[in-house]
């Protein structure tokens, strides 16, 4: 993957230099016809000039000739000097017409001594011998080098032209070649980017795709990426973590299984032995073997209490076992608060009589039929009660129900120890009780009220507590009248 | 009037010894089956006034000896109390659908079992 980025990066550093280059390729191509062109140009105008030279020369040795005096014949002289200067000039700038330029000199010299002749001739006073002179020699020699300039000037002329077609020809050629390089540079880093980038994004996506698989619990599948970088070692990781998982999964299912199926012969297996202590127990309270003396009465009580006791413990901990194992129903039915609150009260009453504690319980008037998991809602008020009756060492506990609106309010008071404020939290949480302290003097599992949370979360209602230490506490939890449907715990 | 005949479908003995004790003192009459085999046979051949029917039965399950009996003719209508597990709830409710009129969970009080039996079925 690094090295296929550097790569990408690379190519498209690389084809930029190549654009820059080719511009300053053309860039340079028409700075130099340009300064050929300005050369062109001053070639042109020292030609111009000479040719400007001889004529003025002429015209001054002819108005020597026609006005014969000093001042004038002095300005003939000065006219030869600024001719030698033109010449010079012309020779610096224009080194490569050898040849013309040879023939201009010649004529140049001969021209100089022609006209010096001329000028010593006016000066001796043979005007006449001078005009001579000039018309024979002087004339044609003008002629010529007006010839040869003007023939300088269109060879320069035309070089000009040449020079401009050209580079207006070289132009349009760089043009296109800049313009194809950066069209070029363009398309190619667009290609690497969507190559790069998609070797990247695709197989992404795949793996992302298959994580929510996994993450839903879909471990049948293995994601297929043919990359060799990182992402393709990724991949190989994410293909074993699914293997590894899905195995695991498995395992944990057959196993959930079995502790399910364990757990419910467990249950049958304990209830069965439960029953015929316990029904046995109540046969012989209730005088079928024959009357009872009272002081054998109360052990045979105790023996109902101590196993009503194993029994919910019993059913706590194999609801909890479920919880965990999300496999926790609520089988809904129509029931009556009262019947509830009574059987519960019923079931305690005799554990309460023990200890010397009111258990009273006071039901609303004209419930109508509720409808919710009237087994699950006993056993949370079973837990509260067997709390509360646990935690009180004298005084009463009362198991109150009203409706108030849509909701059942049940509520289970007691004047025990209580609860320390900063414990109030916890109480509900598994495994908990109010202090380490109280589970010594008490006992207990500290299950029966994160039980008894879940299964009033369950029927979509909550449940709180109210406390002042050493005053007692009331447990209160609300269930909807009417349970609509069974929520997973 | 005849006395009131009580079928009760339970693998274990000591269990069947609660209710033979407990309706000792009734006008019941008591009939037992260890299995849900044995159920069905007897209640065909005796029709009997009301069925106690345990669910985790050996060779036949409770709720199939009850659909059983339910596509019986003679034994169509006849109540039947469902003793269930309280672990498993959903034992109630398939309890009801496979056609019980009662159910209670076990460990049950016997005093219980009684007001049920006599609201099903008033003594003779």
């Amino acid at each position: 993957m690094y090295a296929k980025l550097l790569v990408a990066f690379l190519i498209i550093v690389l084809l930029l230099i190549i654009v820059g280059a080719a511009g300053l390729q053309v860039l340079s191509g028409v700075n130099r016809r340009g300064n050929e062109l300005v050369k062109l140009q001053h070639k042109i105008a020292a030609y111009r000039q000479l040719q400007h030279d001889t004529t003025s020369q002429l015209y001054a040795v002819s108005s020597a000739l026609v006005v014969p005096e000093e001042r004038t014949l002095e300005a003939t002289l000065r006219q030869l000097n600024q001719f030698g200067y033109d010449l010079d000039r012309l020779e610096f700038v224009a080194r490569d017409e050898v040849e013309l330029l040879g023939q201009v000199r010649d004529d140049y010299e001969k021209f100089i001594g022609v006209v010096t002749h001329v000028v010593k001739l006016i000066r001796g006073g043979k005007v006449t011998e001078g005009r001579e002179l000039q018309l024979t020699q002087a004339g044609p020699l003008a002629d010529r080098l007006e010839r040869v300039t003007n023939q300088l000037v269109n060879r320069a002329e035309a070089d000009m032209v040449a020079s401009i077609e050209v580079g207006e020809g070289a132009y349009r050629t760089s043009r296109w070649i800049v313009i194809g390089f950066a069209v070029a540079s363009i398309g190619l880093a667009l290609l690497l980017g969507y190559v790069i980038s998609w070797s990247l994004i695709d197989p992404v996506q795949r793996m992302d795709a298959r994580l929510r698989e996994i993450a839903a619990g879909d471990f049948s599948r293995r994601v297929a990426v043919v990359n060799r970088d990182e992402l393709g070692a990724l991949a190989a990781n994410l293909n074993r973590m699914n293997d590894e998982l899905g195995r695991v999964y498995r395992e944990l299912q057959a196993a959930s299984r079995l502790k399910s199926e364990f757990l419910a012969n467990v249950s049958h297996e304990l209830r069965t032995p439960m029953n015929a202590i316990l029904g046995f127990n109540e046969l012989i309270i209730d005088g079928i073997y024959g009357e009872v003396p009272p002081e054998v009465k109360v052990p045979l009580v105790d023996i109902h209490n101590s196993g009503q006791h194993l029994l919910r413990l019993i059913n706590n901990v194999l609801d909890l076992s479920k919880i965990e194992a999300g496999r926790m129903e609520l089988a809904l039915e129509n029931y009556l608060v009262r019947d509830t609150v009574e059987r519960v009260r019923a079931s305690l009453s005799s554990l309460a009589a023990q200890k010397g504690i009111d258990l009273v319980s006071a039901v609303g008037a004209d419930l109508p039929v509720a409808m919710g998991d009237a087994g699950r809602i006993t056993q949370c008020l079973m837990n509260l009660v067997g709390n509360a009756l646990k935690f009180t060492r004298e005084g009463r506990v009362e198991i109150a129900a009203d409706l108030r609106g849509d909701a059942l309010h049940y509520r289970v008071t007691d004047t025990g120890i209580g609860i320390a404020e900063d414990q109030l939290e916890t109480v509900f949480g598994a495994f908990r009780q109010g202090d380490a302290t109280i589970t010594r003097e008490f006992g207990g599992t500290g299950l029966g009220l994160s039980i008894t949370k879940k299964f009033v979360e369950m029927h979509g209602g909550r449940i709180w507590v109210e406390s002042e230490l050493g005053k007692g506490s009331t447990f209160s939890f609300t269930i909807p009248l009417r349970v609509e449907l069974a929520k997973p715990a | 009037m005849s006395a009131k005949t009580i079928l009760y479908v339970e693998d274990n003995e000591l269990n069947r010894k609660i209710v033979r004790d407990l309706l000792r003192r009734t006008s019941y009459r008591l009939l037992e089956a260890p299995d849900g085999e044995a159920g069905i046979a007897i209640a065909r051949e005796h029709h009997p006034d009301l069925i106690l029917m345990d669910i985790q039965l050996p060779k036949i399950s409770g709720i199939d000896a009850m659909r059983a009996l339910r596509e019986a003719p003679a034994t169509a209508d006849t109540p039947i109390i469902a003793i269930t597990s309280f672990a498993l709830s959903e034992d109630h409710q398939k309890a009801m659908d496979a056609g019980a009129s009662a159910y209670l969970a076990k460990p049950y009080s016997p005093r219980e079992l009684l007001s049920m039996i006599r609201e099903l079925v008033p003594e003779g």
